[in-house]
């Protein structure tokens, strides 16, 4: 098993350092996906549906197709015919401008047969409601997870605490719409993708397509961002290829912002009905919990009950529901920020039955070892001992109040391969089928080469996001960086016992009498410099491959969050004022993108807990706010003061962090609004017009 | 968007020939930052788009020795950067900063504030064909109405977005209108809007051709006291879920005159008539403030899912006399 | 060009229009509004009117351009289309999220929400176009430095905001102003905090040294 150096001989790792593309993207010269214009290049689109359920009955093109300027139409893409939610694609044109494109698209007439449809998640429950499936009952079977005996330890229960939490469908709203530039070479397919998996998207395409995935490659060098809706190859991208072909022409297929938010994936609602038990010295000793929700025509809604606490008796039962909407695809821990909003602040309910404080409550009832020291550690930063002791005791209409909600996530590593080049020149060429969605994976595919190599970082070049390229898996479930770190510190120190091999070779040395130091190599009496050492490289540049190895990484990850709010009780306005959030990082490769990671993460969380709601038209099916006006994220003005602390544990190598952050917030903040109004929201978002009702029925 | 085509009049006199010897649908156009919405979503697919950036009368301010004349191409930033903006109408500043994002404020233009359409989802999505658009139902009536009317609404329950208009009518502002005739007309800027029980198609008095000129706003007398607060959902940038526009004259701590107007909340920007009988000649207290919140609220008929605005206008309107007495 | 002279006498005449703007004066001389329009097809002879393409010029980070638009073709199809100028990103196409945000003869504004035809004869400045010589300006700088991005589709837009922050309010700036400041951009990944962090940096560095932003 290989190890990492130890912390104080590192010199570039756990450091801060700036990304390295950073000069590119501040100068707007990096070029992504939706950037790229191809020779001859058309533009593709889609025409989808705007009826919720039905079945296609005629498409026709014939107007399409005496637009000036189109292609190609096609009518073939939809693969059974039968629509099933408002966003599905009927039809695709190329055109030789986008002018062109949206005229044909409109010109395209189509008859669907309309089925009845639904698109609440509580309508599609009741008996009555049209099947979304014609051969399923809408309510899926339920899903059933049992420990210990349920029943006998609420019967034991000095306490019970009960309720139901809502959450609302969220949408991953990359700002960079899904899409690919696809372009054929005889029958080679070459993709250029907004994608978190160059490697998936090869995969998924070929098989879309019914080609090798021999003839395909995927490249993505840089992505407007991902948080989960990127992990699979889009259909989008095969008819983009269809198109294509039948043009004989490069196709750069964007979707639209509406088709982004309606049919690329969301994060799904949630309906949880949750009883929890605990003994009067508080200990949780029963929970029972019962949860439905819609990933529209998926699933995927499952809650990650019962969160982290210890609970000996539980028993979960999930229920996905369908309903006549876009389907879900994994959103940023997924099932996760909805178990911190229920179950943290059930924690907080049982805490005030048994009058006992919150933090003590958790500390009682959390086994992990990390988190005990997070709590007191982010409890003493965020001054939890000068809270509001009595909900809502503040003078005035705007009450302050703190609330907490922890996290936890599994990430780990798993297989990645790496190629590593050394020219004469000392330059390094880093190959690594990965790619950067934003979190610095680049970045620390050169830090980690010249961590261990001891060369200074602007001599690696780290090239990634392409399926021509070693095997690296998507960045999803926050397993990045603890695959591909090993594997790149596997190939560095490969690339490493190259040289010396080479070294003694040419100096008919010993390899052990060569010895590595930080910046240089000792040879005998001789000191090389690194430039000096690869001079002995001649025409063919050293060549090695490595692989993730074990030890380097963990699995598992442990945080807290702390949120201050000021809740205005006259506008149900909830202003999120501060933030602390305790995050184990195992062996940080990188504080200041890690940071960012983590002010990220909290971020999305307070959008999530604020403001973010798909509504689905009852009458027509259809998303009524798919764009940025309505479907409303996070600005300048909403962002907190956020306390970052990293809490090192490098001893368990490199662990991810990309999604653990989001989890806690929304359970937090809705914390803090218990403790600053005495009011307790059970719906997400916490919009004003909630705030302000929840205040009027506590007057009532 | 359409290929629309394009006619630029540089002053009054080509505009009206341009209404009137070319035919064909035209929209009139100056910031774009409404008009590109609403065509890009083919709510408007006009045969013209007639530009009035180059009308050189149409742009600036000028202090007049009664009234500040306010040119209806004059951007929203121009506006809240004026140095008699700011003296003499610090509401309107607030209302002018209130407004969008700092680009949109740089392109959006004072006429276009005031004649803009609504934002109601169902409006400006292409696949609703609602009452406003000639079909046969509100859809928000039955469907998805946070965002909606509590007042005056019916059969249609948009809110008027404007943030200018409530203030400006608070101020007692007069709005100047060129026909596609060449003749000009003017009138108070509350007769301006309409309610869609008079006309479900358009929310204000505009003719087809039907320009804004310039708003006139009256210096106001000593002992003025104005101000604009506006809630948004997202404080970053948003329309107003409720917005109040104050102006008060006052001798001491007694009110002689003022206006109370709400955005946010009706079709129209909505002049809360009930507030001058009350505030003539009342003292400046809490239980006024008080009083005008809850003959506002006596006229509201909510939605299914709005009726959080109620209180929140009664909210917003007691914040605003507390902070006009602090200021 | 008679008919011109006619509306000329007749009314608010263009020279009256040319003294207010401070051009002095020009005699009989009727300067054509737009001397580059190409396809003026006259249905009034007394109106400008533009329709099907039109030839316009634009100056996009100091180099003139001439480029064929149609009157609906915003001014970020023509820099990402036309002269691949792809800082400005396509995001909501709405102005709602300012991730095509470029300056207009100075002031930031949403390409999107701009018709080509409205820039003609403008100075526009995009994120491409900040930096002298290759070296990147002290907001630039700062970005990089604080990691006041991570994906970096919305930070050329934030670039600019920042940049026309710094030159409209100049560097003594609270955390307060810079949100101001930059309420027209969104940020998904949500990298705020840091943008913060940077544009405040930047002012600091330029009060520093006196100079530009």
């Amino acid at each position: 098993m290989s190890s990492w150096k130890p912390l104080d001989k590192m010199t570039i790792l756990s450091h801060y350092y700036p990304r390295i593309e950073g000069p590119e993207k501040v100068s707007g010269i990096a070029r992504y996906t939706y950037d790229l214009q191809l020779p001859g290049m058309l533009y593709g689109g889609i025409l989808t549906s705007n009826v919720a359920a039905g079945k296609i009955v005629k498409v026709d093109t014939t107007r399409a197709k005496q637009v000036p300027g189109v292609r190609v139409v096609l009518t073939d893409i939809h693969p059974t015919g039968t629509i099933r939610f408002a966003g599905e694609e009927i039809a695709a044109v190329a055109a030789t401008t986008p002018q062109a494109l949206e005229e044909a698209l409109r010109n395209i007439s189509v008859e669907i047969e309309k089925n009845a449809f639904v698109v609440s998640t509580e309508d599609a429950m009741k008996p009555t409601a049209p099947r979304v499936f014609a051969d399923r009952e809408n309510v899926r079977k339920p899903r059933v997870r049992e420990e210990g005996d349920v029943e006998d330890a609420f019967r034991k229960a000095d306490v019970v605490v009960e309720a139901e939490f809502r959450t609302a469908t969220q949408v991953h709203a990359c700002l960079e719409v899904h899409g690919s530039v696809v372009h054929w070479e005889g029958d080679e397919l070459i993709i250029y993708d907004s994608t978190q998996a160059v490697h998936g998207v090869r995969k998924d395409v070929a098989s879309f397509l019914d080609i090798s995935p021999r003839k395909v490659r995927t490249v993505c060098v840089h992505m407007g961002g991902g948080f989960g809706s990127k992990l699979r190859g889009g259909r989008y991208t095969a008819i983009a290829a269809k198109l294509a072909k039948a043009a004989n022409a490069p196709v750069k297929l964007m979707l639209t912002r509406r088709q982004d938010f309606e049919s690329v994936g969301n994060r799904p609602d949630s309906i949880q009905k949750i009883k929890i038990g605990a003994t009067k010295d508080g200990r949780l000793i029963a929970m029972d919990a019962v949860s439905y929700g819609s990933g529209g025509i998926s699933g995927g809604a499952r809650v990650r009950l019962p969160h982290v606490y210890k609970i000996p008796n539980w028993r979960y039962v999930h229920h996905d529901v369908y309903t006549n909407a876009g389907p879900a695809r994994p959103f940023r821990a997924p099932g996760s920020p909805q178990a911190a909003f229920s179950m943290d602040q059930l924690m907080d309910m049982v805490a005030e039955k048994l009058n006992m404080d919150p933090l003590e409550l958790r500390l009682k009832n959390d086994p992990n070892p990390t988190r005990q020291k997070e709590w007191r550690l982010g409890a003493q930063k965020i001054g939890w001992q000068n809270r509001n002791r009595k909900p809502g005791s503040d003078a005035g209409p705007v009450k302050r109040g703190i609330g907490m909600a922890a996290s936890v996530w599994m990430t780990g590593g798993r297989d990645t391969k790496a190629m590593l080049r050394i020219y004469p020149d000392g330059h390094v060429e880093v190959r690594c089928g990965t790619q950067d969605i934003g979190t610095g994976t680049r970045t620390y595919v050169a830090s980690v080469t010249a961590e261990e190599l001891g060369i200074p970082l602007k001599k690696v070049i780290p090239l990634i996001g392409d399926s021509d390229y070693p095997y690296s898996g998507a960045s999803g479930g926050s397993t990045t960086a603890p695959s591909v770190a090993p594997a790149i510190k596997n190939t560095a120190d490969k690339a490493r016992e190259a040289l010396t091999e080479l070294i003694s070779d040419k100096l008919g040395v010993d390899a052990d009498e060569i010895q590595w130091k930080n910046n240089s190599i000792r040879v005998q009496n001789k000191t090389l410099s690194w430039e000096e050492a690869c001079a002995f490289i001649e025409d063919e540049p050293i060549e090695v491959h490595g692989k993730w190895t074990e030890g380097l990484s963990s699995a598992g990850v442990a945080g807290v969050q702390f949120a201050q709010v000021a809740v205005d009780t006259e506008t149900g306005q909830i202003q999120v004022e501060r933030v602390v959030a305790v995050h184990d990082c195992g062996l940080i490769l990188n504080r200041l993108t890690t940071e960012s990671q983590i002010n990220g993460g909290i971020i999305q969380g307070i959008s999530y807990a604020l403001l973010e709601e798909r509504w689905m038209d009852p009458t027509t099916g259809t998303m009524v706010n798919a764009n940025f006006q309505n479907y409303k994220i996070v600005g300048s003005r909403e962002t907190p003061e956020i306390e970052v602390i990293l809490y090192d544990e490098a001893e368990r190598g490199v662990i991810g962090i990309g999604e653990p952050p989001t989890i806690p917030t929304a359970g937090a903040i809705a914390n803090a609004v218990y403790n600053a109004i005495g009011v307790r929201l059970f719906t997400l978002p916490m919009t004003p017009d909630r705030v302000l009702e929840a205040l009027s029925q506590q007057r009532s | 968007m359409n290929n629309f085509k394009m006619l630029r009049p540089e002053n009054f006199k080509e505009y009206s020939i341009a209404q009137k010897t070319v035919s064909g649908s035209k929209l009139p156009f100056a910031g774009g930052t409404d008009a590109l919405d609403l065509l890009k979503e083919r709510i408007l697919q006009p045969d013209y788009v007639v530009n009035l950036k180059r009308m050189a009368d149409l742009r600036g301010i000028q202090e007049e020795k009664n009234h500040v004349r306010i040119g209806a191409t004059t951007t929203i930033a121009e506006l809240a950067g004026h140095p008699v903006i700011r003296e003499k109408f610090p509401g309107l500043q607030q209302a002018a900063e209130s407004i969008a994002t700092p680009q949109i404020r740089n392109m959006g233009t004072v006429g276009g504030n005031l004649a803009q359409r609504p934002r109601c989802w169902y409006f400006r999505g292409e696949t609703y064909h609602c009452l406003k658009k000639g079909g046969g139902m509100c859809y928000a009536y039955v469907g998805l109405n946070k965002y909606h009317a509590i007042l005056g609404g019916g059969p249609c329950f948009i809110v008027h977005p404007s943030d200018l208009a409530p203030m400006l009518i608070a101020l007692n502002a007069t709005v100047h209108l060129l026909n596609a005739e060449g003749k000009r007309r003017k009138l108070a800027l509350k007769d301006f809007f309409q309610l869609p029980a008079q006309n479900l198609f358009s929310e204000t008095v505009l003719q087809e051709g039907e320009i804004i000129t310039h708003v006139d706003v009256p210096i106001p007398q000593a002992g003025n006291k104005n101000l604009y607060i506006k809630f948004k959902e997202r404080e970053t940038a948003d329309f107003a879920l409720v917005s109040v526009a104050l102006s008060l004259n006052m001798r001491g701590n007694t009110v002689k005159s003022g206006q109370v107007v709400l955005g946010g909340v009706a079709p129209v920007p909505w002049v809360v008539k009930e507030a001058e009988s009350l505030l003539n000649g009342a003292r400046l207290t809490e239980a006024l403030a008080e009083k005008v919140a809850q003959a506002v609220v006596q006229r509201a008929q909510p939605l299914s899912q709005n009726k959080y605005k109620i209180l929140l206008t009664q909210n917003i309107i007691k914040r605003a006399f507390r902070l006009i007495t602090e200021a | 060009m008679a008919q011109r002279n006619k509306i000329e006498h007749e009314g608010v005449t263009r020279r009256d229009f040319l003294k207010g703007l401070g051009t002095g004066v020009l005699g009989s001389v009727v300067i054509p509004a737009s001397p580059l329009v190409k396809s003026v097809k006259a249905a009034s002879p007394d109106v400008e009117e533009l329709a099907g393409t039109v030839s316009i010029q634009i100056t996009v980070n100091g180099k003139v351009h001439k480029v064929s638009v149609e009157p609906r073709t915003t001014l970020l199809s023509v820099l990402r289309e036309q002269l691949q100028v792809t800082g400005p990103k396509p995001v909501c196409d709405r102005g709602e999220c300012g991730a095509c945000t470029v300056l207009l003869n100075g002031k930031p504004v949403n390409a999107c929400m701009v018709l080509a035809v409205d820039a003609e004869n403008a100075n526009i400045v995009t994120a491409e176009g900040l930096a002298e010589g290759g070296e990147l300006t002290e907001v630039q700088q700062a970005f990089v430095e604080k990691d006041g991005l991570m994906c970096g589709f919305c930070t050329p837009g934030f670039v600019i905001s920042a940049t026309a922050l710094i030159k409209e309010k100049g560097t003594k700036l609270t955390l307060a102003d810079v949100k101001a400041g930059l309420a027209g951009n969104l940020c998904r990944c949500g990298t705020y905090p840091k943008v913060f962090e940077a544009v405040l940096t930047a002012a600091r560095r330029i009060e520093e040294k006196g100079g530009g932003v």
